[in-house]
């Protein structure tokens, strides 16, 4: 049992918060900037989409993260995040890229027996 | 005239050759009080190696070692005559500050920053700096360790080429360096997700990316391949190469001195 505690305790070295309250604030402060520049994405990108739209893709986006619990891990995804929105805003990104987070294009998977039949997958 | 002056010259040259011959005499002497030299390569085909070369780049090895007794945890030869020297992560700008500004080292040149991905490690990012040393015409590599959540030091303080070899590794492997002026992608294209250079990244990658004729732009979608990626069974049951069963490891270790403690 005792080694076990010191297995799962390990010092590293901490990307760039310290606790969760900065990791927290970190990924709130991400949240508000993409959130500010949003109907800058959708005027300068035209993308067929309105505002409200992206803030429900956004508001998925990091909801899908909202388990995590390993500082380190939210800040790796706060870099990579910081990076995208900055990649966004200079518009180094082309209209693709942005829809890529709709999956517009993308055909749903068949769940049930027919429709598998008839797209001969199984 | 003319062999008057062949004459001259012949005396000229006479001293420098017998210096030459004192200087490979000694060369010699120290050969034989080496312990348990192997006997001389003669095969066309194997590479020779400067017995001269390799004594310095092992003492200068040790010399790093004895300099940098904090960081260096390893000092070795690979491939008969490349020096390494294996150190901490914490210790990568110290080194390399250390190696490019000593008088005695001079690695004024960073020729590039490599990556290494093991996933059995428990560290499995290797990176790898190669310097050159143009004062003395000699090569170094300095290796350290990382995973995929432990930030590096960047050396771009110390060495500016490597502000795009670090953009690099953290495009292709995804580890992050601290103080790094300018992180971002440089290889992949933006909106690619993942690190292709990582082993658990398949051949085919996650996604493809088509024209789309209705939508009127580049659709990216994810990858659905007909038949799963097959990994076919290479090793042949016969040995494949007799003559190198008892080839001399990669890597010899230099021993360094342990601190007193």
């Amino acid at each position: 049992m005792a080694q076990q505690a010191v297995k799962t305790l390990r010092q590293v070295k901490p990307l760039l918060s310290l606790d969760q309250g900065q990791a927290r604030s970190r990924v709130l402060n991400l949240y508000k900037a993409w959130y500010r520049q949003l109907p800058y994405i959708v005027h300068k990108y035209d993308i067929p989409k309105s505002i409200g739209d992206c803030k429900n893709k956004l508001r998925e986006e990091f909801l899908k993260h909202k388990d995590l619990t390993d500082v380190r891990v939210i800040d790796m995804l706060v870099i990579k995040g910081q990076m995208e929105l900055k990649e966004t805003v200079n518009i180094w990104k082309q209209k693709g890229h942005i829809m890529t987070f709709f999956k517009d294009t993308e055909e749903p998977k068949p769940t049930d027996f027919l429709s598998k039949f008839l797209t001969n997958t199984n | 005239m003319a062999s008057i002056l062949r004459q001259l010259t012949r005396t000229i040259r006479s001293p420098i050759v017998q210096n030459r011959v004192v200087a490979s005499s000694n060369g010699l002497r120290f050969k034989t009080t080496a312990p348990a030299e192997p006997k001389e390569e003669t095969r066309p085909t194997v590479r020779k190696f400067d017995p001269a070369q390799r004594e310095q780049l092992k003492d200068f090895g040790q010399y790093v070692a004895e300099c940098m007794p904090k960081y260096v945890q390893k000092v070795q030869l690979t491939a008969g005559d490349e020096l390494e020297v294996l150190i901490a992560p914490d210790g990568i700008v110290p080194i390399l500050q250390f190696l490019k500004d000593h008088h005695n080292c001079q690695f004024t040149n960073l020729t590039d920053i490599a990556g290494m991905d093991v996933p059995s490690r428990q560290f499995r990012f290797e990176i790898i700096y190669n310097m050159l040393s143009v004062r003395f015409n000699s090569r170094i590599r300095v290796k350290t360790y990382t995973d995929e959540l432990t930030p590096i030091d960047s050396c771009n303080d110390v060495y500016k080429a490597a502000n795009w070899y670090e953009r690099e590794i953290w495009d292709m492997y995804g580890v992050f360096f601290a103080n790094h002026p300018d992180l971002r992608r440089i290889l992949t294209d933006y909106g690619f997700e993942g690190h292709p250079f990582r082993r658990d990244f398949p051949l085919t990658g996650y996604v493809e990316v088509r024209y789309d004729d209705e939508k009127k732009r580049v659709v990216i979608e994810p990858l659905e391949l007909a038949q799963e990626f097959r990994k076919f069974e290479l090793a042949a049951p016969w040995e494949q190469f007799p003559n190198f069963r008892n080839a001399p490891a990669a890597s010899e270790e230099i021993p360094i001195k342990d601190e007193e403690k």
